[in-house]
């Protein structure tokens, strides 16, 4: 249910009207995804701008979408379908270390449950949440195509590999 | 028209024509095939997987719906194989749909329903949980209820393609998908034209919701009120109430098919209002009270005063009347008072347009299939809407060339070829550029456009091989209307044809123009006459000239700005208590038909000024009966000769009145006067550059419009409600005390990847 969302930190998204705006660099960064397509296709640029936005404001924001929705002159719902099918979009605000801990069948066998329940009893959360101080966010997604180093996380950008309970709390406690 | 191949269907050879659906086709031969996403005149889909037959050499089953036919094509559409394929797909169809038919408002007439029915299978074998999400609304009057979703995406599609809004999406993926929108609040037109093609009950109706069952209603197929496209519409009704309006037929289609408008589809409340006048209503001495009378007391009163008046009663026709009822009050003011004083109260007059008419109308299926599309002046989206939706669909499926002329950027010129923005009230300066195309230098600069863009304009015009359709509202003065209706070969092309399509306001503007023949303009009939016959409230507008007249009689559904002035009140009966006619822009003469009995004491329009003439001593011979009015509107008036009642019965195939079609005129008093108002018109203009509002003139409030509780929140644009479960006006529980659920809202609209809980 909705409701397991414990915090305030990741429930309410305010909608309104606001437009991101974003640094000249920026704004020529996504420019230069545009020359890519032919002008009357747009839109074929909204994944490459997605992760760009996504980069800048840490997730895909109402004011973020309201920036694309009118950069590539699409409705507010098509940003919003293009956003929700990829599962490396995140639609909520996230906390500052986003850990991804692979669920698939090799990390599985290796052990992830273990991994998955420590880290969220150590920080108080289920998959999906963020903790109330907003430093950290665990989800689970599909293979991370490390399964010879099984089980594994991504923290960020980093992989962590070969994981044990011991040298989890080590990388979580290295984390500010 | 095309080459015709042979087909070989279930062992029987048909010829079809070469490119036809392969779909179409099979069901057109009477073969059954079952499909939800497939919508004709839609971007094909191909997800719901039910439409698969067995074409020879082809490996696999195909879904018929995405194969064009071609010659020798060997098909099957109905074996062991086949039906097995089916029986799986409409299993996977229902892994996550729940089975509450009892309770759901399409229960009855859902495709989900009749297909399971024929396809399904009894035992469900998944075991899984099923997805669930609870029920809310989108929108004031669009309910939402997602895990009956099975994702046809009909709705997006309608609202891409036909309504150019792309404000509902598929969000999420694989099992997860959802139909909604960003924020979980449908911002649009509210066209309900994504409840029509659902296929199932996800997307309802919100103002007949939980109201009644479908068997239960009597379907009457009717015309629109509002809009002057002549949308064929159904009215369900039970016991004397009307329910809901839904298109025409699921199934059988008039000229609309599923399509109608946010006026069409709900506003339909003011018709058992209880607002409604209840009876006649007599205002015995000037500025009193209306006090109730019966029918025989007012009818005396009127007869009476009305004969004190002699000549100088004045008759007023609102443009909302059928035919008979317009026709009756004009047999009225010539018969029965011998005066020429009579009026419609129209805000757009289209005499001058049908006087000067130099090419026939254009029938909507012509606009869709037109090359070239002029719009001068006038907005489509908001006041004709299936031309628009015509319009839109003709640019994007068959690449016809869109060229607007507007003083603002309406949404439509996002569609355009060409959009030429000319500055407020110069439309007088274009009509003359057209047809005259000596002076484009100082005619562009008026306009404050290149005169590039004329020549781009008319090369255009020169090269279009097939229809032009030429458009024009009411923002054009009467003389440029005049001009523009009389000079068709101004547009013509290579091998065109060139049709006109009036954008007239009200339901019947064409036929109060047609059968008030030699009518005069309201303001001076409005100050030539003592008394007043009024059929219809008057513009608001308009009202202040009906101060101190001897005697008003106005027949009207409500009390309005009119009734304030009038001496005796008549409660007329709407058009879901009447029988009759309307005239479409394009000419169709169409049924109205009676659904409901006539609510209070009231009566049809026309009845209630024949029984006034009866009590003036004159017989108009009607016996009482709608069909003898018609007939006497085909005997007298020279478009409509010979049409009866049964030759309109049938609404697949609307029969076209036939206006007479003038010869070049000599206009020189006309382009005097445009010429003179070019002149006055100043170089330096300010130009309008903002998009009008979406639904600016659809959501406003009427008299009519009002009377729909979900009007007055689209009318203050929109507002999202704190909780989107419970509905947009208030909710009660069992007790009485008023629902205030705190659902989590952005969760409800939303429900994005992070927020899946994972089950071990």
């Amino acid at each position: 249910m909705a409701s397991a969302l414990a915090t305030d930190f990741t429930n309410k998204i305010v909608y309104t009207d606001e437009v991101a705006e974003f640094s000249p660099e920026v704004v020529e960064e996504m420019k230069s995804h545009l020359v890519k397509y032919p002008p009357e296709r747009k839109r074929s640029a909204l994944i490459p701008l997605l992760f760009v936005v996504q980069r800048e404001r840490g997730w895909i924001d109402n004011a973020g979408v309201n920036f694309l929705a009118k950069f590539l002159e699409l409705e507010v719902t098509d940003v919003w379908e293009t956003a929700t099918f990829y599962s490396m979009f995140n639609l909520r605000k996230i906390g500052r270390h986003h850990i991804q801990i692979c669920k698939t069948l090799s990390c599985k066998i290796m052990g992830e449950p273990e991994i998955t329940e420590h880290i969220c009893n150590k920080l108080n959360i289920h998959p999906g949440e963020t903790t109330a101080d907003g430093k950290f966010t665990v989800t689970l997604v599909e293979c991370l195509g490390s399964c010879g180093t099984a089980p594994m996380m991504q923290i960020g950008f980093d992989y962590h590999e070969d994981l044990t309970t011991e040298k989890v709390d080590q990388i979580l406690d290295s984390l500010k | 028209m095309s080459e015709l191949i042979k087909v070989t269907i279930n062992e029987q050879d048909f010829e079809v024509e070469k490119g036809a659906r392969l779909i179409d086709v099979c069901r057109e031969k009477g073969f059954n095939i079952p499909s939800f996403c497939y919508y004709s005149d839609l971007a094909l889909q191909a997800s719901c997987r039910m439409c698969l037959v067995r074409i020879e050499k082809m490996p696999k089953l195909q879904t018929s719906c995405t194969i064009t036919c071609t010659d020798g094509m060997i098909v099957t559409t109905q074996s062991e194989e086949i039906e097995k394929a089916q029986r799986a797909m409409s299993e996977f169809l229902l892994a996550n749909h729940p089975l509450d038919c009892p309770v759901c408002d399409r229960g009855g007439e859902c495709e989900l329903q009749e297909m399971i029915f024929d396809w399904g299978d009894v035992e469900e074998r998944f075991t899984e949980k099923k997805n669930v999400e609870p029920e809310k609304f989108l929108s004031p009057i669009v309910a939402n209820d997602p895990q009956r979703c099975i994702v046809c995406k009909r709705c997006t599609r309608v609202c891409d393609e036909w309504m150019g809004e792309d404000a509902i999406e598929a969000g999420n993926r694989g099992v997860n998908t959802v139909i909604g929108t960003y924020g979980g609040w449908l911002n649009c037109s509210q066209c309900g034209n994504c409840i029509e093609v659902c296929p199932t009950g996800t997307l309802l109706d919100g103002v007949y919701r939980h109201e009644t069952r479908p068997w239960e209603l009597d379907q009457t197929i009717t015309t629109d009120v509002y809009g002057s496209d002549g949308m064929q519409l159904s009215i369900g009704s039970r016991g004397g109430l009307v329910h809901r309006i839904v298109a025409r037929d699921r199934y059988v289609n008039g000229l609309n098919g599923e399509f109608l408008d946010v006026k069409a589809r709900f506003a339909h409340e003011f018709v058992n209002h209880p607002d409604r006048i209840k009876t006649p209503l007599i205002r015995y001495k000037k500025g009193g009270k209306l006090i109730p009378a019966t029918w025989d007391e007012a009818i005396h009163f009127v007869g009476q005063k009305l004969t004190e008046s002699g000549k100088n009663v004045g008759v007023v026709a609102s443009p909302r009347l059928t035919n008979e009822a317009i026709f009756t009050l004009k047999r009225f003011a010539k018969e029965v008072v011998g005066t020429d004083n009579y009026a419609v109260s129209d805000r757009y007059d289209l005499s001058v347009f049908f006087d000067n008419l130099s090419a026939p109308l254009a029938t909507h299926k012509e606009i869709r299939k037109a090359k070239t599309l002029v719009l001068i002046g006038g907005e489509p989206e908001e006041e004709q809407t299936f031309t628009a939706k015509q319009m839109r669909q003709a640019v994007r499926n068959d690449g016809a060339k869109l060229i607007i002329v507007n003083h603002t950027p309406i949404r439509l010129s996002a569609q355009a070829s060409q959009f030429i923005h000319i500055n407020p009230n110069s439309y007088d300066a274009f009509v003359l550029a057209l047809t005259d195309s000596a002076n484009d230098d100082a005619n562009a600069k008026k306009l404050g456009i290149e005169t590039k863009d004329l020549a781009d304009f008319r090369q255009t015009l020169s090269e279009t091989e097939g229809d032009t359709v030429v458009m024009f509202g009411g923002d054009l003065s009467p003389q440029a209307q005049s001009v523009l209706a009389n000079s068709a070969d101004a547009f013509d092309g290579t091998n065109a044809k060139v049709l006109f399509h009036p954008l007239p306001l009200y339901n019947n503007s064409v036929g109060a123009n047609d059968l008030m023949e030699g009518k005069k303009s309201l303001s001076e009939v409005l100050k030539n006459s003592k008394a007043l016959l009024i059929g219809g409230s008057l513009q608001e507008a308009d009202t202040n000239l009906l101060a101190n007249k001897d005697f008003i009689v106005v027949q009207e559904l409500f009390e309005t700005e009119t009734t304030k002035y009038a001496d005796v009140v008549l409660p007329a009966a709407s058009f879901a208590e009447v029988d009759g006619t309307f005239t479409n822009n394009t000419g169709f003469v169409q049924r109205v038909r009676q659904a409901i009995e006539p609510v209070n004491q009231s009566k049809a329009d026309w009845m209630i000024t024949t029984l006034i003439a009866r009590e003036m001593g004159a017989d108009f011979g009607y016996n009482f009966s709608a069909t003898m009015v018609f007939k006497a509107i085909a005997d007298s008036v020279s478009a409509y000769e010979g049409l009866r009642y049964p030759a309109l019965k049938d609404e697949s195939k609307p029969v076209q009145v036939k206006h007479a079609i003038s010869a070049k005129k000599d206009l020189s008093k006309e382009f005097d006067v445009l010429k003179s108002n070019v002149e006055k018109l100043s170089d330096e203009a300010n130009k309008l550059t903002a998009t009008p509002r979406v639904g600016h003139k659809l959501h406003r409030l009427t008299t009519l419009t009002s009377k729909t509780a979900q009007f007055h929140l689209l009318a203050h644009g929109n507002p999202k409600p704190e909780n989107l479960l419970v509905s947009p006006l208030v909710q009660f529980n069992l007790d009485g005390t008023p629902r205030t659920e705190t659902a989590d809202a952005a969760a409800v609209g939303v429900t994005d990847r992070i927020n899946l809980k994972v089950e071990y």
